[in-house]
């Protein structure tokens, strides 16, 4: 077994490079997604978004271009290696099989893989279903079936909408199949209006001897925070400044 | 014991917001404070005063340790010191009213407006007692010109004083009487800090300035203010009783901060010119 080139070792050294930049992008999207409250703002996550796949393009380049020296290399310990106090990290080194949750990804990745490479093509509908459309990019559609698409847009809308009763966080048909089992995907609880309605009602009698509070206002971050004060129509700035009050207020020098 | 202290001046029209952000952080309605301060200066070299001191029968009520801080503070050298009298908005003469105090022949010269025939007495039941006025003598020494300069330091005493008039004991202690003015404001506290939102008031002008603390208080709505548009000086301050703990100075400078940080987007406050705050006397 002949050893590595330093041509090689640079091969590898590079995969190292670019696999360490995607799993960096990737830990700063998971934790900005963690500990950003409110969230990050959408354009900040698609600019990370974009990051992540510039990166993950760029791994699967250089994988493919030294395609046959990765596949062929083995890596086997050296005399030298430590093996009795860094037994663990020697054992990851040798496995041949992948983790089992990540043969999971693997194999889910080649299956959303083959079925993007061999699109259902199902236009045997009358009316083009916009979803199919999207998915397949690669067809575009035609003048007049972008103009039956229009036309039959608003109406079919239109009918689903009467169907429901708009106004509350959940459909009828979420309401019949128990609203515990709906997964909203947000952190607060949505109320069940029909429920509740009453008690809002009283909360808002209670609330009318209460103040308002202006002008102040929970920081994200904790504690609170004031408006900056509203522009005044008579804005009177002091004539004598802050420190001549202040040698006044001590020794009664005449400012 | 050490203070530490942060100003900032507020603009007569951000007055009124102001003390409702600062009554809804410190979940505490204002207290209003009016405060007669009389400005003394020293005129004798620290030492020459002899034993005799004269007018210090009143203070024996006062506890010797009292007496014995008081003793050091005025004889350490040379300082402007204040006297600091709380009093009430019943102190003052009623607006219209031709009210004088009970020693009318005390009656400053320049008080024109208060005139010495005084026909309503009866009619009014509160009279301003300047016999029964407390003092409270405030030292302040000249901030410490520190490297921490985010936040003004300086040293502090108080102590009380007799009832009453207070000139000539403090004559007598070394200190001449140089001005006094009235401060209008309102006090919050937010956990150790205190808030006072005040502003300076001077009694109304007279030809002849004078030499002695008032006997008697003009109406309220005759003072002027000394910042002629009216505004306000914010200041926060914590005392710390020991002031050689660097830990607890620390965490009191923390609190400080903090605050500042809170009201960042209401005012800034920032420490004061050193020697805008210097008490000594040249």
């Amino acid at each position: 077994m002949a050893p590595l080139t330093s041509e090689e070792y640079k091969v590898l050294e590079q995969s190292r490079q670019r696999l360490v930049q995607l799993t960096r992008s990737l830990g700063s999207l998971v934790s900005s997604l963690e500990q950003g409250d409110p969230l990050p703002p959408w354009s900040s996550l698609q600019s990370q978004a974009s990051i992540i796949s510039n990166n993950l393009i760029s791994v699967t380049e250089h994988l493919s271009d030294h395609r046959d020296l990765l596949s062929s290399i083995v890596a086997y310990p050296g005399p030298e290696y430590p093996g009795r106090t860094q037994e663990a990290m020697l054992q990851q080194l040798l496995r041949t099989k992948l983790d089992p949750r990540v043969e999971d990804w693997v194999a889910r990745g080649r299956t959303a893989g083959t079925e993007s490479s061999h699109p259902a093509l199902d236009f045997s509908r009358t009316i083009p279903n916009p979803s199919t459309a999207a998915n397949t990019t690669a067809k575009q559609l035609s003048e007049s079936e972008l103009k039956d698409l229009w036309e039959w847009a608003p109406i079919e809308a239109n009918q689903e909408a009467r169907q429901r009763n708009w106004g509350g966080n959940y459909t009828l048909e979420e309401r019949e199949a128990g609203i515990q089992n709906v997964v909203t995907g947000l952190r607060r609880q949505l109320e069940d209006d029909d429920a509740s309605e009453d008690e809002e009602e009283d909360e808002e009698d209670d609330g009318e001897d209460e103040m308002e509070i202006v002008g102040v206002h929970r920081k994200s971050g904790g504690g609170l925070e004031f408006d900056i004060a509203p522009h005044h129509a008579r804005a009177v700035h002091p004539v004598v400044p802050l420190d001549k009050i202040l040698r006044y207020m001590t020794t009664g020098h005449m400012p | 014991m050490h203070e530490l202290l942060l100003f900032a001046s507020v603009p007569v029209h951000q007055h009124h917001g102001l003390l409702q952000q600062l009554a809804g952080l410190t979940a505490m309605q204002p207290r209003h404070a009016l405060e007669r301060r009389l400005i003394f200066k020293a005129f004798r070299k620290p030492g020459l005063i002899t034993g005799r001191v004269g007018g210090s029968q009143d203070l024996q009520q006062a506890s010797a340790g009292d007496l014995q801080r008081v003793n050091k503070m005025l004889n350490g050298g040379m300082f402007y010191t204040q006297v600091v009298g709380p009093v009430s908005e019943n102190d003052f003469a009623p607006k219209s009213a031709t009210v004088s105090a009970p020693d009318a022949d005390a009656q400053m010269a320049g008080m024109d407006d208060v005139k010495p025939s005084a026909p309503a007495q009866s009619d009014v039941t509160h009279v301003y007692d300047y016999d029964q006025q407390t003092w409270k003598l405030e030292f302040r020494d000249i901030p410490e010109a520190a490297t921490r300069s985010a936040i003004t330091t300086r040293v502090m005493a108080s102590a009380a004083l007799p009832r009453g008039d207070i000139e000539p004991s403090m004559n007598a202690w070394g200190y001449g009487f140089v001005t006094e003015y009235l401060v209008e404001g309102d006090v919050f506290i937010h956990n150790d800090i205190v808030i006072f939102l005040h502003r300076v008031l001077h009694y109304p002008t007279s030809e002849k300035e004078p030499r002695e603390p008032r006997r008697s208080l003009p109406s309220l709505n005759k003072m002027a203010p000394l910042e002629k548009t009216g505004s306000y000086v914010l200041q926060a301050s914590i005392t710390v009783q020991d002031g050689s703990n660097q830990e607890t100075m620390k965490t009191a400078s923390q609190h400080l901060l903090g605050l500042r940080e809170q009201l960042k987007s209401a005012v800034r406050l920032e420490p004061a010119d050193r020697l805008s705050l210097d008490t000594r006397a040249k």
